[in-house]
């Protein structure tokens, strides 16, 4: 249960803390700590459900399939499938990270799990066309969309290369 | 509302699911069950820690400097500036979108803002402690953090030298 990670990010958790409390107080101190834990609890139903879905996910896809469309030889047009979900999928982190564990479980390999979480946070539709667009002018928008538009299926080509160099399954 | 909306959805979504399973492979139905409650009882303490740390941490960023950090004589070092910015900056897509509208109309070239927009979507460090290392684990968020590192820098230096 208690691993480094956790330790880790408590540890992160109790400076940012200790930091806040003493450069405005206590009384904002408390103020974010309920509003982060009502946060949680908001969040909470949407993890279960991202959970179900990612466990449930590999009983439900044939292996073969997803193997063939993202695996680790679906070569540069399965990395380029992986962007486009990544892309196209709406929802946050509670939905993206579960269903790539979800994939990955199905056969996908780990240079196009990187190429859709990178096609989700650098190109996806939905925070692009909604709040980045909403912000910032279309000219910018557009060129840092097409700048973007082949570094997801890069990452995934660096990963897949780095693997094979480091180990041979 | 949002909120609500997407949970509803990803529900929908996950009931569907259930449904599929139950009818195409029941004998897996207990195992998810199983595997989803201990995967569960596993993030909980994690996103909870997660997100309250990123709370604070976002307290804690002089907001009130960012504009000066993406002034017009940026060049290289506002770049890798904006970068470092871009990957400590909290918060959801209406934040970080808008510091990058505000350091805009403060006069910020285009190239500081490539960068600290493409940094804080690659590199966030907020969503990476509360969502990516509790969900993904450690061995992924490294990996793909260090494939992406460059990426900032690199798309800014474009429009530097464009």
């Amino acid at each position: 249960m208690i691993d480094g990670s956790l330790i880790f990010i408590t540890a992160l958790a109790v400076a940012a803390g200790t930091g806040v409390w003493l450069s405005e107080g206590a009384g904002r101190f408390r103020e974010i700590l309920l509003a982060e834990s009502l946060f949680t609890l908001e969040l909470l139903p949407k993890i279960v459900a991202g959970v179900l879905i990612a466990s449930a996910l590999p009983f439900l896809m044939s292996r073969d399939r997803v193997q063939a469309l993202i695996g680790p030889d679906s070569g540069m047009r399965g990395l380029a499938i992986a962007t486009l979900a990544g892309a196209i999928i709406p929802g946050g982190p509670s939905v993206t990270y579960p269903l790539t564990i979800g994939l990955m479980a199905a056969g996908a390999d780990l240079g196009a799990g990187v190429a859709l979480v990178s096609g989700w946070v650098l190109i996806g539709l939905n925070r692009t066309l909604i709040w980045e667009l909403s912000f910032l002018p279309p000219e910018f928008v557009a060129l840092r969309v097409a700048l973007s538009l082949p570094v997801p299926v890069f990452l995934g080509w660096i990963v897949r290369r780095f693997r094979r160099e480091i180990r041979l399954p | 509302m949002n909120i609500l909306i997407g949970t509803i959805l990803l529900w929908a979504l996950a009931l569907l699911v259930l449904r599929r399973l139950r009818r195409h492979a029941p004998e897996h139905l207990d195992d998810v069950l199983t595997r989803s409650r201990a995967t569960v009882t596993f993030l909980i303490p994690r996103v909870f820690v997660g997100l309250v740390g990123a709370g604070f941490m976002a307290e804690l960023l002089p907001v009130d400097r960012i504009e000066h950090w993406f002034g017009e004589s940026a060049g290289l070092g506002g770049v890798v500036l904006a970068t470092a910015v871009g990957m400590a900056t909290p918060g959801g897509p209406f934040i970080a979108f808008a510091i990058g509208a505000a350091a805009l109309k403060a006069g910020a070239a285009w190239a500081p803002l490539m960068a600290f927009i493409t940094a804080w979507s690659v590199m966030n460090l907020n969503r990476a402690i509360a969502y990516e290392l509790p969900l993904m684990g450690r061995h992924f968020l490294l990996i793909r953090s260090a494939a992406s590192l460059p990426v900032p820098l690199v798309l800014g230096l474009l429009v530097l030298a464009w």
